[in-house]
């Protein structure tokens, strides 16, 4: 059986990529850093045969998934893929969320690690969103990634009025799962202040795999509106007007005067000879001059009926919307302002 | 016959009163003051001419949409110089007016008159119903004029004789002007009345008419 070369091109990248990975964590054990050494000087059965050792030594979870990716880096270099499947299988079982960056890693090894995920079960890359609304009027979304086809159960545990564990999914899944929680307690009312635990467990025939996000809620009060004094774009209107002069007062002080002179002289013809008109002038000279001077005076300002009405609509307008914002704020005092925020979190899956 | 209608006019007066709660009456305006009064009379002929100057009293009453004037006046009427009559005489005289607001400038008005002459004989003492309309204009600010006419029914002499329905007109002219913020009113009032008196001594019915021209001038406080 032709066991072909790894390509020189690859094994240079690999090399370059696997300092850049490790540079979060150090390596403690000795054995671990002589099989990185092999690794870097493209000594693959040396890789091999330092690896392996290492493993049967006592080695932190870190340090045992970083040997195991170097077998399974090798084994893909050395086209062993099974080989490599089986040891990246060890990696994602011992770090769940470890990726590998693919500008960095050779096709080989990247198909290697997705064969990998597809074998075993675990659930990935599980995130809750930072989220803040209004009880009973928003979600908290929550994502994660499930390995295979599983019964997956998420539930959210904690806090104080969960009464310990409140499952808010349960689906059969494969692949990325998006959902949305309402943060509601069967009763309808928002879930009390606290720190929980979103948890997803996948389930599929004796295997199972679990993982948890902690987060914090927090309550806040929901902001009220304020009331209108008047309405964008419409102000009020002047009530009253000065109408413009005119010759209407004189007018009439001389109509009035001359109906009733006139009508003095009518009445007054006959047996008794013409009428005095000292009387009757005295007094119509009188509502003359009152006439003529009100004409040169300045009008009174009149009620302008139009403003007036056009107000009255601005003020019932400006109150029916008050009221209903009043309404509005009570309600708004009664709600409750919910904050999500997703806690580090402390351990992985398992 | 004149006490007749002196005792309507305090009847009248003492009903309108007495029939407003006292807690409406500080709603109410009250406006009293004095008049200087002027006239002219006539009767039976242009012979018998008078003219005189006398005081006067006028008070009214304003609720809502009604309101009523009370008006007295005496003026010594003395002969003129070219008629025939030869002795002064005094007429006292009572008028009360209701008015209720119609609509626009108009009102309705109902009300008596009485006149009585000192010296009895002297002049014709009259009374009468009066019936009638007031249109009111306002001419600027505090100036009001309004614009009197109306029948007079019922009208008695003292001297006897007869009007007919139509025969007793009345035309009046006012004018009012509020001073200092509207406490005080100056008030100028002219009546003019014409009564087509007949008399029937037996030979026929005789025409005696009775005409008087009343300008009155004074101030009243607004309460």
């Amino acid at each position: 059986m032709h066991r072909s070369t790894p390509s020189i091109p690859w094994l240079v990248a690999l090399a370059l990529a696997l300092p850049l990975v490790a540079q979060a964590q150090t390596i403690q054990n000795a054995t671990l850093r002589r099989a990185q050494q092999a690794f870097d000087n493209l000594d693959y059965r040396q890789v091999l045969t330092v690896a392996h050792a290492s493993l049967r030594e006592r080695l932190t979870g870190f340090e045992r998934a970083r040997a195991y990716e170097l077998l399974g880096f090798t084994y893909a270099g050395m086209d062993s893929i099974l080989k490599a499947v089986d040891a990246f299988k060890q990696v994602v079982l011992i770090e769940p969320e470890r990726d590998l960056d693919p500008n960095r890693t050779s096709p080989k090894a990247l198909s290697a690690f997705q064969v990998a995920l597809t074998q075993i079960l675990v659930v990935r890359q599980l995130r809750v969103d930072s989220v803040n609304f209004i009880g009973g009027q928003g979600a908290v979304g929550i994502r994660y990634t499930v390995t295979q086809p599983s019964r997956v159960v998420t539930r959210v545990t904690g806090g104080s009025g969960t009464s310990g564990s409140m499952r808010i999914d349960s689906t059969v899944a494969n692949g990325q799962v998006n959902l949305r929680w309402p943060a509601r307690l069967p009763s309808g009312d928002p879930v009390p202040a606290g720190n929980y635990n979103v948890v997803v467990e996948a389930t599929v025939g004796q295997n199972s795999f679990s993982t948890s996000q902690p987060i914090r809620i927090t309550h806040g009060v929901v902001d009220t509106v304020a009331h209108l004094t008047s309405l964008p774009g419409y102000t009020y209107l002047p009530e009253t007007e000065v109408p413009p002069k005119s010759w209407r007062p004189m007018g009439l002080a001389l109509v009035y005067s001359g109906i009733a002179l006139a009508g003095t002289s009518a009445l007054s013809r006959g047996e008794l000879g013409s009428a005095s008109m000292r009387e009757g002038g005295l007094i119509g000279g009188g509502i003359v001059v009152a006439g003529f001077i009100m004409t040169l005076k300045k009008p009174a300002p009149q009620p302008a009926r139009g403003n007036i009405l056009y107000n009255s609509l601005l003020r019932e307008q400006i109150a029916r919307r008050n009221t209903e914002i009043a309404q509005e704020n009570t309600r708004r005092r009664q709600q409750v302002a919910l904050s999500v925020v997703p806690l580090p979190r402390v351990g992985g899956g398992r | 016959m004149s006490g007749r209608f002196g005792g309507w006019a305090a009847c009248g007066l003492g009903v309108l009163l007495t029939a407003q709660p006292l807690n409406r009456l500080a709603a109410q305006h009250v406006i009293v003051g004095p008049q200087i009064a002027f006239g002219d009379y006539r009767e039976v002929s242009s012979d018998l001419h008078y003219r005189g100057a006398g005081g006067g009293l006028k008070a009214t009453l304003e609720w809502k949409k009604l309101s009523a004037d009370f008006v007295v006046s005496k003026v010594k009427y003395k002969p003129t110089s070219t008629g025939t009559a030869t002795a002064e005489f005094d007429a006292s005289e009572i008028e009360v007016r209701l008015r209720y607001y119609i609509t626009g400038p108009v009102s309705g008005e109902l009300g008596f008159i009485n006149r009585k002459a000192d010296p009895e004989f002297e002049a014709q003492s009259v009374g009468a119903i009066t019936a009638g309309a007031q249109m009111a204009y306002l001419l600027g600010p505090g100036v009001r004029m309004a614009l009197r006419g109306g029948l007079l029914f019922g009208a008695k002499y003292s001297g006897g004789g007869t009007t007919s329905a139509l025969g007793a007109l009345q035309l009046g002219l006012g004018v009012t002007v509020d001073a200092l913020r509207g406490r005080v009113r100056v008030t100028g009032d002219y009546g003019f009345q014409r009564f087509s008196r007949k008399t029937d001594d037996g030979s026929g019915a005789l025409p005696a008419p009775i005409q008087q021209s009343l300008g009155r001038v004074g101030f009243a406080i607004v309460f």
